[in-house]
């Protein structure tokens, strides 16, 4: 575990948080929630917790991804608030 | 020593192509040039930091009959590589052919054909796709 | 608007609230935390059992495994029973079975250019590089799932990968394709066949008057030399169960979604 490389990793994280909470377009937020989970599975596979960050590689930035994009063809793209 | 040196070179040539595509796809005018830029030099510069990084493999090889196991990280790294060559650039070749689907123009030189359209045709929207 | 603010005002003082929680946090690693020593005085901690103990007691060198399947069992044998519920209601809610006349896929965008590529190239290249990565993800899967023990992963992560590459071919081609491979009555049958396995061999011990999940009462029927291969081949078992679960709801889950339930036509 390397602080420095920690902190980096989470300013990413909120940059990219905030980002797609932020988006109008919902497929863009889907593509940045993608990067968000990367990110997380990034900072937990530095912090040693292997098994979590496999999971979150193919749960949170694999299917999920996949997921929230059928979702949001089958609705409507453009975000209201 | 001259592993070490070798893989460091490979993988800060990597860098390289990677800050290249990264520059490429801020600079560039229009999506293709974008595309091309990102996905070219991501392919390229992913093979070389992980052939660096098998390269560097070999410096812990010190009795061949006792460290053996390390061809096997080497070996996985190498199908990494194997898989984003098969991968990365039809990625990129389904985004480019969904940009063109959905109409986006390429930028074209004053005076230049367009020679996209010479291979890709705009059907009238009543007729049967093919 | 007035909705924005008072939002606004509900995250910021959770977050302030938490941010505040977390200065009681022992530090990162903190060897006498009350999670690695245990409370002062009490008994030892769990985890410094697990750490002293697992190997021992399962054969199984991947701590995370151990825990999930064996030491805590129940528990994730109720996290698949979720999983099984949560796909269970996204089909019981979108799945159309009789009514035609249902307000069918919204009609492609007026705006929308009526470009398209000659031929079919882009179809081929998709479709060829899928074809050779599927196969390669599936095994890549298995081994993921059977080689838990020994490196991170297990049922739930291969489960996930052995439903992605079926997502693959419906994404690839079409969704006539993967079901083709994969119908609905099979994904059903199996997503419920995998509750079966994992509760089966957690129910096993019972017969041999042990308790649940204790896989060790298996020794006689495995023909296992010791209890703790009898653990660690129980944990297989029931990491099978976990994939085929998963794999079945995550397919179930995107054919739903992306048919609007109707499992025709897709993206």
């Amino acid at each position: 575990m390397i602080v420095a490389f920690d902190i980096i990793i989470l300013v990413f994280l909120v940059i990219a948080a905030i980002i797609s909470l932020s988006v109008k377009d919902l497929l863009a937020a889907a593509m940045v929630f993608g990067i968000y989970g990367f990110l997380i599975c990034l900072l937990w596979a530095e912090m040693g917790a292997v098994d979590v960050a496999f999971t979150e590689a193919t749960v949170g930035a694999g299917v999920s991804t996949v997921l929230i994009v059928a979702t949001i063809l089958n609705t409507r793209r453009k975000s209201t608030d | 020593m001259i592993l070490t040196i070798l893989s460091v070179i490979l993988i800060v040539s990597g860098l390289v192509f990677f800050f290249g595509a990264a520059v490429g796809l801020m600079r560039f005018p229009d999506f293709y040039s974008r595309m091309h830029a990102a996905g070219k030099g991501d392919t390229l510069s992913t093979l070389l930091v992980i052939s660096g990084f098998a390269l560097y493999q070999f410096r812990d090889i010190h009795d061949f009959s006792h460290d053996w196991p390390v061809l096997l990280v080497v070996l996985k790294l190498l199908a990494i590589v194997v898989f984003i060559y098969l991968t990365s650039p039809t990625s990129t070749s389904a985004l480019a052919d969904a940009g063109w689907e959905d109409g986006i123009d390429p930028v074209i030189e004053p005076g230049r054909e367009n020679h996209l359209e010479d291979d890709c045709h705009r059907t009238p929207p009543s007729s049967p796709q093919p | 608007m007035k909705a924005k603010i008072f939002a606004s005002i509900a995250v910021a003082i959770t977050g302030a609230v938490l941010l505040y929680a977390v200065t009681d946090f022992p530090n990162f690693g903190d060897p006498r935390s009350p999670a690695n020593a245990g409370v002062e005085g009490g008994s030892p901690s769990a985890s410094l059992y697990y750490i002293e103990n697992t190997y021992r007691d399962t054969k199984v060198p991947n701590l995370v495994t151990a825990i999930l399947a064996d030491y805590r069992g129940y528990d994730t044998l109720f996290e698949t029973v979720v999983i099984f519920t949560a796909g269970m209601a996204i089909f019981a809610i979108l799945r159309v079975l009789r009514n035609e006349n249902a307000p069918s896929a919204p009609s492609p965008d007026p705006e929308a250019s009526n470009r398209t590529i000659d031929g079919d190239h882009h179809r081929i290249i998709v479709g060829i590089t899928c074809r050779i990565a599927v196969p390669l993800v599936q095994i890549f899967a298995l081994y993921v799932v059977a080689h838990g023990h020994h490196s991170p992963g297990g049922g739930f992560q291969g489960g996930v990968m052995l439903g992605a590459s079926f997502i693959l071919i419906a994404l690839s081609g079409s969704l006539r394709d993967a079901l083709a491979r994969f119908s609905e009555a099979s994904y059903i049958r199996l997503a419920s066949i995998g509750i079966l396995i994992y509760a089966g061999v957690a129910f096993l011990p019972l017969v041999f008057g042990r308790n649940f999940v204790d896989y060790g009462a298996l020794k006689g029927l495995l023909g296992t030399d010791g209890e703790e291969m009898a653990r660690s081949h129980g944990i297989f078992g029931v990491e099978l169960g976990v994939a085929f679960t998963v794999m079945s709801i995550m397919f179930a889950i995107f054919a739903n979604l992306s048919t609007r339930g109707r499992l025709k036509g897709g993206l």
